[in-house]
């Protein structure tokens, strides 16, 4: 893989805070990742691993304790930076109910310009775009609250290109969704990546980081693993004893790998997992005529 | 058939709720209409012309139909605030100063005059104006577009540093929130009944009904901070730095329509308080009496 | 307790419309059949706006019949006079996100409040809170944390066992894991089971889960635009992947398999539920062997 011009830095990182009367949380303990320009990186660890905290380091919305986050050549420290920063990397939230400020969807797919100062005519023409490349350009002027999961989710990805970012961040974007608005999201996903945005994407559902092209285990607010998907889920026992599990599709290939021998085992998704077969039976007509 | 559940929060709620009926109404300035919201609350509360009142209401319900709301739905409105309100009713009607009135009927040291009655009549006439004109607004204008109608209304006094982008953008979340928070609060009382929380109307005393809704203030309360933090977040993440450098996708532009409409309910309200000075009230008395 | 036949509960032709009357009218449930017996764990799948929420607010009289009928041990709810706490008591409901819900400062009384609204005594109150507890996985001692300073995955278990502590016969549970990581969802999966392991009660499971599904329930419905389109047990109800997938559904992954299998002119069965089944599939097919 040709090492992608990095977009996104973390050296050093470390993030400590308060909640409460507990003991002060170290939820990040020492994180260098770099996320490359056009990548699609997925970020996974069990609950309480730091996921979250460190997608909200990536635009500026927590500010290390210790160590350094550059987006470009801005180093996200710098107040003065902010507008930039959060221009070029833009958030999806996991809620689909409190992201959306306006009452209609294209009021609120314009108020990150809005806020960029953008002028008026410029602001028409993102707004246009952002609805038409997020599939929401029929629900216009349709109030926000009575959209649907998947919908409202939508918006908010709307509402992140109407900042024209390099880079979207997904903040377990799917969890809240039915099955069927997880898949119409996570093609929209594949689609802006297929135009050159990056993505990185925290999630628990394995499914979903399987498409990425790199993903990063976190553990206790440390990178514990990092490579692409065949050779993460590949590594069964360190995945199980951080709370992980592999896509369904893998422990399919798996459990029919005892019993065929020679079948793969390192499948990601249903379509690897159904070409194996066929490329292991021979022609559908032999099947059929038995 | 069941009556609709207990539950039913949502539906019934609709100061703030927007009905896209892409009626005339729905077209006017939201200056216009914030100017008329202000009018129709002087013409309702100033004067105390029952006649006046009820050429009002006959007003807004005119407009109602005009943009396109059923009448039913926003009269629905006002049934959660009729024990309220008659609760007051009933107190007008008891406790207005007897001088010069004559009485109608008289219980012990209940004394019903003519005046209390028309004092009573006159706060559910006044009420249920308010409300159903109020609802009306919040029909026929989006949140952003009262944004940006308080906004502009407001920017002269800027130069007085009054922060007149946020009070908008403030009202304008409270508002886009309330139906929210409205399914929140049904989920949670759903959620307790489901543990033997007793919510049901008509059994207890006010007092008790209070305290059994006390165990939904405070996750109602966590919850809407949740939110709050949620929406900050992504405020933030969208580069919300306040007002300033702020531009705006909506543009307002008065036409002849919105001065029209302007100078209608201008007229309206001349016409109320003029009614109210001129105690027409006892006038049209005179002709129904007489009439019959 | 009930002779063995009658069901714990038994719906017929329910129908629910929302805001009737109004311009926002909607016709949730429309004519809904449904049995639950004791023992059984039952699945109710549905895409968004399928209605399964309202069928689930109707099992433990959240909601009334607006035609039709639901009886919960024999009792039809469609009676104005019902004694509803009763009811709610029988049948336990878990919403989504359940620990969204908690309210009480403590995790102790908050586990308490089902018990208390029962007007039980003190000790039965304690007693009662220790055996959910148990159940759920939480050591009794955490009945003395505060409720904020919980994991999700513990707060989540201990809205389970607020439901528990009502002591109810039927546990109706609402996407209960949605949200949870791999082992989380894992050992939730473990308590419902060992619940249900006790005699005389049930489990009512709405969710978008198919796996959840396939390995959990006896009987699933499927349920579409507010009534009934398929119901079987989760073998027969997998082995017509089209009638769902048509209709916004999911199916397990293994079902998918197979059904692209087939697709591609293989004859294997759609009707396989588990890893093991599917896996016997393929290795018939491709050692040749017919089944």
């Amino acid at each position: 893989m040709t090492a992608a011009e990095p977009l996104i830095r973390m050296e050093g990182v470390h993030y400590r805070y308060q909640a409460g009367t507990r003991q002060p949380i170290a939820a990040l303990r020492g994180i260098d990742l770099t996320i490359g320009a056009g990548e699609y990186v997925a970020i996974i660890g069990a609950n309480g691993s730091g996921k979250s905290t460190l997608l909200r380091h990536l635009n500026a919305l927590l500010l290390p304790t210790q160590g350094n986050v550059c987006v470009g050549d801005w180093n996200t420290r710098e107040a003065a930076n902010l507008r930039h920063i959060r221009s070029t990397v833009a958030m999806v939230f996991q809620n689909p109910d409190s992201q959306f400020v306006a009452s209609t969807v294209e009021e609120d797919v314009a108020f990150g310009p809005e806020n960029l100062g953008v002028p008026q005519q410029e602001l028409r023409e993102r707004v246009e775009w952002a609805l038409a490349t997020a599939g929401m350009s029929d629900l216009r002027e349709h109030p926000s609250h009575l959209l649907s999961g998947g919908q409202k989710q939508r918006l908010a990805i709307a509402g992140a290109l109407a900042m024209k970012p390099r880079c979207l961040l997904f903040d377990e974007a799917t969890a809240m969704l039915d099955p069927a608005g997880r898949a119409r999201l996570l093609e929209t996903m594949r689609a802006l990546h297929g135009q050159g945005m990056t993505i990185v994407t925290v999630t628990h559902h394995m499914n979903e980081a399987a498409q990425a092209q790199r993903i990063v285990v976190l553990s206790a607010g440390q990178v514990a693993l990092q490579g692409d998907p065949r050779s993460i889920f590949a590594q069964t026992e360190t995945l199980q004893a951080l709370q992980l599990d592999v896509p369904y599709p893998t422990r399919l290939a798996r459990t029919i790998a005892r019993r065929v021998a020679g079948f793969p085992r390192e499948v990601l998704t249903v379509s690897e997992l159904v070409q194996a077969i066929v490329a292991r039976s021979g022609s559908p007509l032999q099947a059929v005529e038995r | 058939m069941a009556k609709p559940s207990e539950f039913e929060l949502v539906g019934r709620v609709t100061i703030g709720q927007y009905l896209p009926t892409a009626s005339p109404v729905h077209r006017l300035d939201p200056r216009a209409k914030l100017v008329m919201v202000v009018l129709l609350i002087v013409a309702v509360t100033a004067g105390h012309s029952l006649s006046a009142l009820g050429i009002l209401l006959l007003a807004v319900l005119v407009v109602l139909r005009l943009a396109r709301v059923p009448v039913g739905f926003a009269l629905a409105g006002l049934r959660p605030m009729l024990p309220f309100l008659l609760i007051l009713a009933l107190l007008q009607v008891f406790t207005i100063p007897q001088y010069g009135a004559t009485t109608l009927w008289k219980w012990g040291i209940l004394t019903v005059s003519d005046r209390g009655l028309l004092a009573g009549i006159l706060l559910l006439a006044r009420f249920s104006t308010l409300v159903l004109g109020l609802s009306l607004f919040s029909f026929s204008t989006t949140t952003t577009e009262l944004t940006h109608g308080v906004e502009h209304l407001l920017r002269p006094l800027q130069s007085l540093g009054v922060p007149a982008h946020e009070f908008a953008l403030m009202v304008n979340i409270a508002i886009r929130f309330l139906p929210t928070l409205a399914e929140e609060a049904e989920r949670l009382m759903k959620a307790q009944a489901s543990r033997g929380a007793d919510f049901g109307r008509g059994q207890r005393s006010f007092l008790q009904r209070t305290r059994q809704l006390l165990p939904l203030l405070v996750p109602l309360f966590l919850v809407s901070l949740r939110r709050a933090e949620e929406l900050i977040e992504a405020m933030e993440a969208r580069c919300y730095l306040g007002g300033k450098g702020r531009t705006y996708l909506i543009h307002l532009q008065a036409r002849a329509a919105d001065y029209v409409a302007i100078l209608a309910t201008a007229a309206l309200t001349a016409l109320a308080l003029w009614m109210s000075a001129r105690n027409v009230d006892a006038q049209v008395w005179r002709w129904i009496t007489a009439y019959l | 307790m009930f002779s063995s036949g009658t069901p714990l509960i038994e719906v017929q032709g329910l129908q629910h419309i929302y805001l009737q009357g109004t311009p926002l009218e909607v016709q949730a449930l429309r004519g809904v059949d449904l049995q639950i017996q004791a023992g059984e764990s039952i699945g109710i799948v549905g895409p968004t706006g399928s209605g399964k929420s309202t069928l689930l607010q109707h099992l433990n009289g959240l909601l009334r019949p607006q035609g039709g009928e639901v009886r919960v041990g024999g009792i039809a709810l469609s009676d104005p006079t019902v004694d509803v706490r009763a009811i709610r008591q029988r049948v336990g409901l878990l919403f989504q996100s359940p620990e969204d819900q908690l309210f009480e400062r403590y995790a102790g009384d908050d586990v308490a409040f089902g018990p208390r609204n029962l007007g039980l005594g003190q000790e039965e109150v304690r007693e009662r809170v220790r055996l959910a507890m148990e159940a759920v996985g939480l050591p009794f001692e955490y009945k003395d944390r505060l409720t904020a300073e919980l994991s999700q995955g513990e707060k989540r278990r201990l809205a389970l066992a607020g439901v528990l502590a009502l002591q109810p016969q039927v546990l109706v549970l609402d996407e209960p894991t949605a949200g949870l990581d791999p082992q989380g969802r894992q050992e939730l999966l473990r308590t419902l089971v060992q619940w249900r392991a006790a005699d005389g009660r049930a489990i009512v499971l709405a969710s978008h889960n198919m796996e959840d599904v396939a390995a959990l329930c006896d009987r699933v419905y499927v349920l579409v635009k507010g009534q009934i389109a398929l119901h079987g047990t989760p073998r027969e109800v997998f082995a017509q992947p089209e009638i769902l997938m048509s209709n916004g559904l999911a199916v397990p992954t293994v079902t998918e398999v197979m059904l692209m299998l087939r697709q591609r002119g293989y004859d294997v069965s759609t009707a396989v539920l588990t890893d093991e089944e599917a896996a016997q599939e393929v290795e018939g097919l491709l050692h040749g062997q017919t089944l």
